[in-house]
């Protein structure tokens, strides 16, 4: 059987609620205020979970309602494809420029950052194109380095394997 | 009052305060006009600038973003019929026809003016009844400041569009966030998993960058690559107008100004209904009191004016909220105290009596940006449509790297890049999943003072019932069942008109 779009959030949102709803069970008391640390997150765990299971309820009685019509039956008029694809990639790429970041510093992680995604969004399609984008990576760690670490006095990551 | 605020404006003029707020305005006005970029969004671009500059110098950045961006939204819905900002909307309905008609600039100016005006008029407002507020919310005890914020949680949550039961689990989900790491009493840890990072819980602004930034951002990033119907700009467009008959065509309508600048005064004051609504009230409004009804949607003056004197309105009744009661009006002015706390500055009632300064130095510097609005577009009103044209390719990474500073120099520690990271996943998934983020961000901003003042109340005394029978709380918790009681209705209302549409929709940021 498979979830609609309410009900896999119902669901996620009810596991996580249950989940840390147990993990109030560990907690310490202490004998000089009569409010725990438990009390509060309990609270709202518990509300968590009603409405995550009200909204399962929902949707089950709404599919009920609809005869059985899923998500999944085809929309009247059809919506541009989504670029998922993308949407991954780009965290992927994201991640591994903050993985980076402790190792290689900020200049260069961001370089390399800038470089990559921008060419993965929109490929250039001549060499002047490759060269605009190398620009901009290269320009877009080197003013922001300047404009924080210098102007602003704002700290930016160094890295371990280049000093910097 | 008015001596401090004369004090407060020279003070402002000068060019340690002024340069933060002219690049502030200009951010604003730039952000506020690339489609896709919203206030909320530039805001977090902004906030890291701000990290290295003394409280006043920030904030007046951020006001100066505040304003220029509300202000911004006009000039491209006027100009090439997309809303900069999801409350400029109402702007395009006269403002593009305007255009097509080949005035430009008078489309433009008309809003950028009318923001003017209708800002400085709330600025009225702002000064004098900021302090009046946080008077009265001085005499608040914990079950009152409980209450109110529930109210408050309330509000957003029934204003959301769809399902008002996501609407209430986005708000549970933002408390849940504010519940890892130590509690406020004892200070014992709670879900820390053994880390010593999470026993100060989760930072609130990688938090909040991750959650709104990515889900924004990628949201653009999937449509890359689909054929969309692009409005065509007109080409070079001329933006020369008389600015005096721009001034005049406002001005003469006078009633239509103040009441629609009060229109979004009253819904910038009222917790967490935001820019948006204030533009469609006031349009609404402004097409009601009309004797020519007919000529709206169709170019028609009075329906610009309307749309941006609510808008830049709403931003000073905004400013009340937050600086009166320490309450967010939307996800705009979320991020706003968000960058208050981050500065340093606790905002509430005690605001105005203990930092007066910098009080009366956000007022001025909300005054300023207005007239500094008007001077940086008549200065770079030319590069305008060049600078909106930027290709997202470009401009996401360097968001992205933007945002990558503001998470870590709040701490200088990469765990915050990862926290940005982790909750830009679940922001897009819940975006996915169709949760409006608006009640998790208050739910994440208002959490801890919600514990703290349950607790509060409930050492004092801990009969609960208090909550209901002191006048005010009890008032504000019935207010609180009566939104929702009322949203439920609406929607239940709304479901038995429409069809149900269950198309991919996409969420107002």
């Amino acid at each position: 059987m498979r979830l609609s779009r309410d009900s896999a959030a119902g669901v996620i949102c009810l596991a996580l609620s249950l989940s840390m709803l147990y993990l109030t069970r560990g907690l310490p008391q202490s004998a000089l205020v009569p409010i725990g640390p438990d009390f509060y997150p309990r609270i709202v765990l518990g509300i968590t979970a009603f409405l995550s299971a009200l909204l399962i309820v929902m949707d089950a009685l709404s599919m009920r309602r609809k005869g059985g019509i899923t998500e999944t039956a085809p929309a009247p008029q059809a919506a541009a494809p989504r670029n998922y694809k993308l949407v991954v990639l780009t965290f992927i790429v994201f991640g591994l420029y903050v993985a980076l970041l402790p190792w290689l510093g900020y200049r260069i992680s961001t370089f390399l950052f800038v470089a990559t995604l921008q060419p993965l969004l929109e490929r250039p399609k001549s060499l002047r194109g490759w060269i605009i984008v190398l620009v901009i990576a290269a320009a877009t760690a080197l003013v922001t380095f300047i404009v924080f670490e210098d102007y602003l006095q704002v700290l930016l990551p160094r890295g371990t394997l280049t000093g910097n | 009052m008015y001596e401090h605020l004369a004090v407060a404006i020279g003070g402002i003029l000068h060019l340690k305060y002024l340069m933060p707020l002219l690049a502030g305005t200009f951010a604003g006005l730039i952000g506020g006009a690339l489609p896709g970029v919203t206030i909320t969004m530039t805001i977090i671009m902004v906030l890291p600038f701000t990290f290295g500059l003394d409280p006043l110098q920030g904030l007046a950045a951020m006001t100066g973003v505040y304003v220029g961006g509300s202000a911004g939204g006009a000039i491209t819905a006027a100009l090439i019929g997309i809303p900069g900002t999801p409350s400029a909307i109402t702007t395009t309905f006269d403002g593009f026809p305007m255009t097509q008609k080949g005035q430009p600039g008078r489309a433009v100016w008309l809003g950028l003016w009318s923001s003017f005006f209708g800002g400085l008029l709330a600025g009225v407002f702002l000064i004098g009844a900021t302090g009046q507020l946080a008077a009265i919310a001085l005499q608040f005890g914990p079950w009152e400041y409980f209450s109110l914020f529930i109210f408050a949680l309330s509000m957003v949550v029934g204003l959301t569009e769809g399902s008002i039961v996501k609407g209430l689990l986005s708000g549970t989900l933002g408390l849940v966030i504010t519940i890892v790491g130590s509690d406020p009493v004892m200070s014992i840890p709670r879900f820390t998993m053994g880390s010593d990072f999470l026993r100060s819980g989760f930072a609130f602004l990688p938090v909040l960058i991750g959650i709104f930034a990515f889900a924004q951002l990628m949201t653009d990033i999937e449509k890359i690559g689909q054929k969309t119907e692009v409005l065509t700009p007109i080409k070079t467009p001329s933006l020369t107008v008389s600015h005096l008959k721009v001034i005049w065509e406002i001005l003469s309508r006078p009633f239509l100004l103040l009441w629609t600048t009060l229109v979004g005064i009253v819904i910038g004051v009222l917790p967490a209904i935001g820019g948006s609504a204030a533009t469609v009230m006031a349009y609404d409004q402004a097409k009601k009191i009309s004797k020519h009804p007919e000529r709206f949607g169709k170019g028609n003056p009075e329906g610009i004016i309307a749309s941006e004197a609510s808008c830049n309105a709403n931003v000073g009744g905004s400013l009340v909220t937050i600086l009166a009661f320490g309450i967010p009006g939307d996800a705009v002015t979320a991020v706003m105290l968000g960058a208050m706390t981050i500065h340093g500055i606790q905002s509430g009632p005690l605001f105005m009596t203990q930092e007066p300064a910098l009080a009366y130095g956000i007022f001025a510097a909300y005054l300023v940006a207005h007239p500094l609005m008007i001077l940086l577009m008549l200065v770079t009103s030319r590069f305008f449509l060049r600078v909106i044209t930027v290709p997202k390719s470009v401009l996401i990474p360097i968001v992205l790297v933007l945002c990558m500073v503001g998470a870590f120099a709040l701490n200088n520690i990469v765990s915050d890049v990862w926290v940005l990271l982790i909750f830009g996943v679940v922001g897009y998934g819940l975006v996915k999943f169709r949760f409006p983020l608006a009640p998790l961000i208050l739910g994440l901003i208002l959490g801890d003072q919600i514990e703290v003042n349950l607790v509060r109340a409930l050492m004092t005394d801990s009969n609960p019932w208090l909550f209901f029978t002191h006048p005010i709380s009890g008032a504000l918790l019935g207010l609180s069942v009566a939104s929702v009681v009322f949203a439920l209705w609406q929607h239940h209302r709304h479901k038995k008109r429409n069809a149900p549409a269950e198309e991919e929709e996409d969420v107002d940021f």
